[in-house]
């Protein structure tokens, strides 16, 4: 078709087309980018919203919204680029205030665009998927100002500088920080973390790098953790006075690692002021910021909890392996407790009570008490001492607590049972001598190894009680029904003990003089009339008496004896001279107690009531014994004690293991049966491994002994070895 | 500067308006009146007259500034519902129209409040409530997208395949299945905008890191942005696809197991309690019915039931429908003749259907062309769709309480609630109903 017949032929299309004036769109928003305009120049009052808004309307409504939406990018970017250059140009200090300034600025101007922009913001931009007007400028004031080549560094440069300058000791404006950062973190949480907080904390660690390695140097350690523990403070009240609090983990973190963790094994072992003289001083304070500052890393409180540990059981094994400690059993055992307690505070004031170091002193005490196998005895020796002499006087609060002491070292022992059997023998020898302070005392301890250990641990110590009181009934019985016939023979008082209940040696008797035969007789009679099936011996061994006495010059004495020296000093009634073997053939006193029984009554100053010859220290065959005429004494009654070493001498301390050995056995093998009866086919580590496990409340059984008891019961037919698989044992029905 | 007085004149469209600044507060920052008596516009009153003129049509204004008022709205019968519209959305005040237009859903206090016929050449496919009181109709290829307004919006196709299902994943964004087209790579799975109609996402389906064509039939979405749909491929792609719906990326594929129907399936059902996905494939798309529920974290059909085997003389308990019932921990099933029948979810075997001769209604008078029925559950009140009526049944026995019911437009083929409203669409003229709820009574 040529272009000539189209002319011919042209015919205006009909349209319709409403819209009259075809720079209607430009003219309207040319309006609008003029309000724009004055909004940005604070100039708004002169505007009318309700103008603006109907003609940012029609050009929604007339299809002009993709040129509206343009307009408004390109008339922000214009005065972001605007703003922009003023914050650039501003001087050093000045150049944060205009910035938070414009901001604060762009925000309102930002708010008043949107209100007129209302309608399409409802309209328009949904249903096209653009950018909301709101979330425009901030995207905009992100890429045109802060992403700006000269005010992004800048920036990073100021904030960075700020925060160094407040880290050294200056006052900066915390509020105008706090704008800021605000800003960063309303343009997106990515926007505040890639402008500032990656940089930030890079910077942090740079600077914590450095000054704790300056620290490290001049300090002590408790200086240092005073440091580290500001630091950290200061950290986190950055973080509350202007950042995100997000960044309070992040930034204290980096703290931590560069001051605390990069550190930690040199500040704990730091030469004359690391954690063991932090121990050794009882410093509550540094070891508690040592506690909260190492908590806070990995493996801080691991290294804390092993250096005090090793220290614990060095120092704890040093005392319990100390030959001159084990002189005095009662000064050992309050060491001990001393130590116990100076730990125990420790953890309590600085360490929060934590469960782990709890766990950690209590291991640590538990290895090296048991590394001296006389602890058990030596426990048994405080309790004795205690409940002697050491709580006359002290209210039942304290004796508790002394008590519960007692306790808890008893928990730590491994051979719990050897403690029983010392505990059995001096508690006798409390019972007997009536030297026991209060009874109150001995049954609440009783009762305390009860609840730990159990009804069989303790019902023979009960047994004992109950004896003590059946005798006083008996002797009562008996001087009333008795007490006539008696005249003035001595007065005899007997303790009935049950046998089995009481750590008897096999009865020796000796010979007791006339008078007290008479007596003694009489007693058995009676109390045999009384009681039938029942079969009385005399432990002579145990028994004390008062003898009135009367030495040269008419002085008269009440000696305080034992049953063995009373019978020696019978025999001086009747003569005044006697060789060793006469006394022995008359009294048939065993050997070794009639030695000693005579070198307390010859030997010791003041309460040398006979004289030998010759004189000497000690006691041989060949010796004569005389009454001692001379003796004086300020008192009326004298205690002659027998001589008796109050510890065990070594030969009655083997004996007392070897009775705790052989205790044991039957025990074990009743573990063992138990075991066997329960699994009926098991192998010889299983086995060992589940008596080890039921006993260990009691003691730690050997396994060799275990071993010797499996073979005892294969031979007696409880248990046999499997025929093909020589490791297993099999229960025998 | 802000108002001072709590007494504000309007000049609109040259009639005068009192109210008070409290009033208009009720509009809401979001509005003209919010951004108008903001502190940051200085504003200043019209030469003396102490009035702000606003140019709209004074009409609209005084229903509005009623409307504000009362939280009522009330249209007088000359005016057009349009212009009323319009001018809400020139104040910002549209959402406080919608929402006092109609009151929250009850299925026993409903009544028809319009009915639009519609341009379809053909049967309707599905009718589908959107979150906000729209609504989108599918028929053929295509899908037609109405606002709360019912004003159309321009309408969708994919490809101009056969439309299998659609669904909102919110009243900005619609997802729309289809068959594919042999050899073309069109069809599948597609996310269209309601606003515009236009195009934004393609779903794909990989099997062994390629991309395949497929059909895609039922929808459902769960609550933590997946969407679930059946799919049916050239080869293996027989199944369950899960696709995340940010994203836009396929993240599972659950594989029909052998002997059992998956991606025939005619309806998805996610149950947010159980975190598991209900499938039903239904007579007549395949020989027998096959419920079955999935786990997708165990990769496990954790429940399933199946007609299979059960005695042909039943015919007439061919299930049509199914919808699972959380509460009760129980699939509701209907048949042909609105019998509805229950079936426990709590064995992991499925039980057989127990089915409810209180429900039965029809028997017998079937019309001529009939649809199959449908079910729908909405806050505790089961509906289910035979012929021409939509029942509605209450109460743990499921009690008939409502029916609703139009003589015009032959059987219902789909119906669906949504955004307070419930929508019916019928077979014959193409026709759908809108039932609502009215506000609120005076007293």
């Amino acid at each position: 078709m040529s272009a000539q017949k189209k002319r011919n032929f042209q015919i205006e299309a009909f349209k319709h087309r409403v819209v009259v004036d075809p720079k209607y769109a430009e003219k309207t928003w040319m309006i609008l980018e003029h309000a724009i305009k004055e909004i940005y120049n604070h100039n708004a009052s002169g505007l009318s919203f309700e103008e603006l808004y109907r003609n940012a309307y029609n050009m929604v409504l007339h299809k002009f919204g993709e040129k509206l939406y343009s307009g408004l990018v390109t008339t922000m970017t214009y005065h972001l680029k605007e703003i922009s250059k003023s914050i650039e140009a501003a001087q050093g200090e000045l150049f944060l205030e205009e910035l938070n300034r414009k901001w604060a600025e762009h925000n309102k101007a930002l708010q008043m665009i949107r209100d007129i922009l209302m309608y399409m913001d409802r309209t328009f931009i949904p249903s096209t998927h653009k950018t909301p007007v709101h979330e425009l400028g901030l995207n905009l004031w992100r890429d045109v100002v802060i992403h700006s080549s000269k005010t992004q560094s800048r920036l990073l440069d100021t904030l960075l500088e700020l925060v160094l300058r407040e880290r050294s000791g200056d006052v900066i404006n915390r509020g105008l920080m706090r704008n800021i950062i605000k800003m960063l973190m309303d343009l997106g949480s990515s926007v505040y973390q890639e402008d500032f907080e990656k940089h930030f904390l890079e910077v942090s660690a740079d600077f914590y790098r450095c000054e704790s390695q300056e620290f490290i140097e001049s300090c002590d350690c408790g200086n240092y953790l005073k440091k580290a523990e500001r630091r950290l403070n200061e950290e986190m009240e950055r973080v509350s006075h202007y950042l995100d609090a997000k960044s309070e983990a992040k930034i204290t973190s980096v703290v931590e690692k560069e001051m605390i963790e990069s550190h930690m094994n040199r500040l704990v072992h730091m030469e004359s002021s690391g954690l063991v003289n932090m121990l050794v001083d009882d410093k509550y304070e540094d070891l508690g910021r040592m506690y909260n500052l190492f908590r806070r890393v990995q493996n801080g409180l691991v290294i804390v909890r092993d250096v005090m540990t090793a220290y614990i059981r060095d120092t704890g094994k040093h005392l319990v392996t100390d030959p001159e400690r084990l002189r005095d059993p009662v000064d050992f055992v309050q060491r001990l407790l001393d130590m116990k307690d100076k730990y125990d505070k420790i953890i309590s004031l600085a360490f929060n009570n934590d469960k782990t170091f709890q766990n950690a002193l209590n291991s640590s005490f538990e290895f090296f008490i048991n590394l001296n196998a006389r602890s058990p005895e030596f426990i048994s020796l405080f309790v004795d001492d205690k409940l002697r002499k050491g709580l006359r006087g002290v209210s039942e609060e304290d004796v508790e607590v002394v008590l519960d002491k007692v306790m808890m070292l008893f928990r730590y022992l491994q051979e719990k049972d050897v403690f029983e059997k010392y505990y059995k023998q001096h508690l006798a020898k409390r019972l007997l001598s009536g030297k026991t302070v209060s009874d109150d005392a001995e049954r609440s301890l009783i009762l305390k190894l009860k609840t730990e250990c159990g009804y069989q641990f303790t019902s023979k110590l009960e047994g004992m009680f109950t004896d003590m009181k059946t005798s006083q009934d008996t002797m009562h019985g008996f001087y009333t029904t008795v007490g006539p016939q008696l005249g003035d023979s001595p007065t005899l008082t007997v303790q009935v003990l049950t046998t089995g209940s009481w750590p008897t040696q096999p009865s020796i008797t000796c010979n007791l003089p006339a008078e007290i035969m008479g007596v003694c007789e009489k007693f058995k009679s009676y109390y045999l009339g009384t009681h039938t099936g029942r079969r009385l011996s005399w432990q002579t061994n145990m028994g004390t008496a008062d003898l009135k006495t009367t030495f040269g010059k008419g002085q008269k004495h009440e000696l305080n004896v034992s049953t063995y020296q009373m019978c020696v000093l019978m025999l001086f009634n009747n003569a005044d001279r006697l060789t060793y073997k006469e006394i022995e053939q008359a009294t048939e006193i065993p050997a070794t107690d009639l030695k000693r029984c005579l070198q307390s009554l010859a030997c010791v100053k003041g309460k040398n009531v006979l004289r030998k010859e010759p004189m000497s220290k000690d006691i041989v065959e060949d010796d004569a014994f005389f009454f001692n005429d001379k003796f004086t004494s300020k008192f009326f009654k004298v205690k002659i004690g027998t001589v008796v070493a109050q510890r065990e001498s070594e030969p009655e301390n083997l004996e007392t293991r070897q009775r705790v050995e052989e205790d044991r056995k039957p025990q074990i093998e009743a573990a063992i049966v138990r075991i066997m009866k329960s699994r009926r086919v098991l192998d010889h580590n299983n086995i060992v491994a589940e008596v080890t496990k039921q006993l260990q409340a009691r003691f730690l059984p050997n396994p060799v002994v275990i071993k010797k008891r499996i073979e005892s019961l294969i031979e007696r037919e409880f248990l046999e070895r499997d025929k093909t698989d020589r490791k297993l044992y099999r229960y025998l029905a | 500067m802000g108002i001072q007085k709590d007494r504000v004149r309007f000049n609109v469209g040259g009639r005068i308006f009192e109210t008070t600044a409290t009033t208009l507060a009720n509009a809401g920052r979001n509005s003209l009146f919010g951004a108008m008596f903001d502190e940051s516009w200085n504003l200043q009153t019209d030469n003396n007259s102490n009035e702000y003129f606003i140019d709209r049509n004074p009409d609209c204004f005084a229903v509005l500034l009623d409307l504000l008022r009362t939280h009522e709205l009330y249209c007088p019968p000359n005016m057009s519902e349009k212009l009323l519209y319009r001018e809400a959305l020139y104040y910002g005040l549209l959402d406080h129209v919608r929402s006092a237009k109609w009151g929250p859903f009850d299925g026993n206090r409903l009544w028809l409040s319009r009915t639009v016929a519609g341009q379809a050449p053909g049967d309707g496919t599905a009718i589908r409530a959107g979150p906000d009181g729209g609504c989108c109709v599918a028929h053929g290829c295509m899908v037609h997208v109405y606002d709360w307004m019912l004003e159309e919006h321009p309408p969708i196709n994919l490809d101009y395949q056969r439309v299998n299902d659609v669904g909102w994943l919110d009243s900005e964004n619609l997802v729309v299945s289809v068959c594919e087209r042999l050899g073309r790579g069109d069809g599948g799975m597609g996310l269209f905008s309601t606003s515009s109609g236009e195009l934004r996402d393609k779903f794909q389906v990989s099997h062994e890191n390629q991309v395949k064509s497929f059909t895609a039939g039922a929808l459902s979405f769960s609550s933590d942005y997946k969407i679930f749909s059946s799919c049916k491929g050239r080869s293996n792609e027989y199944g369950i696809g899960v696709w995340d719906q940010i994203t836009g990326k396929q993240t599972d594929f659950f594989y029909e197991p052998p002997g059992w129907s998956l991606g025939d399936a005619d309806k998805l059902q996610w149950l947010n309690g159980s975190n598991c996905l209900l499938v039903a494939t239904l007579f007549p798309r395949k020989d027998n019915c096959y419920i079955s529920l999935l786990d997708f974290r165990e990769k496990k059909m954790v429940w399933s039931w199946s007609d299979m085997g059960a005695p042909i003389t039943v015919d007439e308990k061919r299930v049509r429908d199914a919808i699972a019932m959380e509460e009760s921990n129980s699939i509701c099933v209907v048949n042909e003749y609105e019998d509805l029948g229950f079936i426990d979810i709590r064995n992991s075997r499925g039980s057989s259907v127990r089915w409810s001769s209180r429900s039965k209604l029809m028997k017998g008078k079937m019309p001529d062309e009939p649809c199959y029925p449908k079910l729908a559950l909405h806050e505790g009140q089961l509906f289910s769709s035979m012929n021409d009526s939509i029942s509605v049944f209450c109460g743990p026995d499921w009690v008939l309480t409502s029916r609703l019911r139009r003589s015009y437009g032959g059987s219902i083929c789909d119906f669906s609630i949504g955004g307070d409203r419930l929508f019916a669409l019928h077979s014959e003229e193409n026709v759908f109903d809108i039932w609502e709820t009215p506000p609120a009574p005076i007293i």
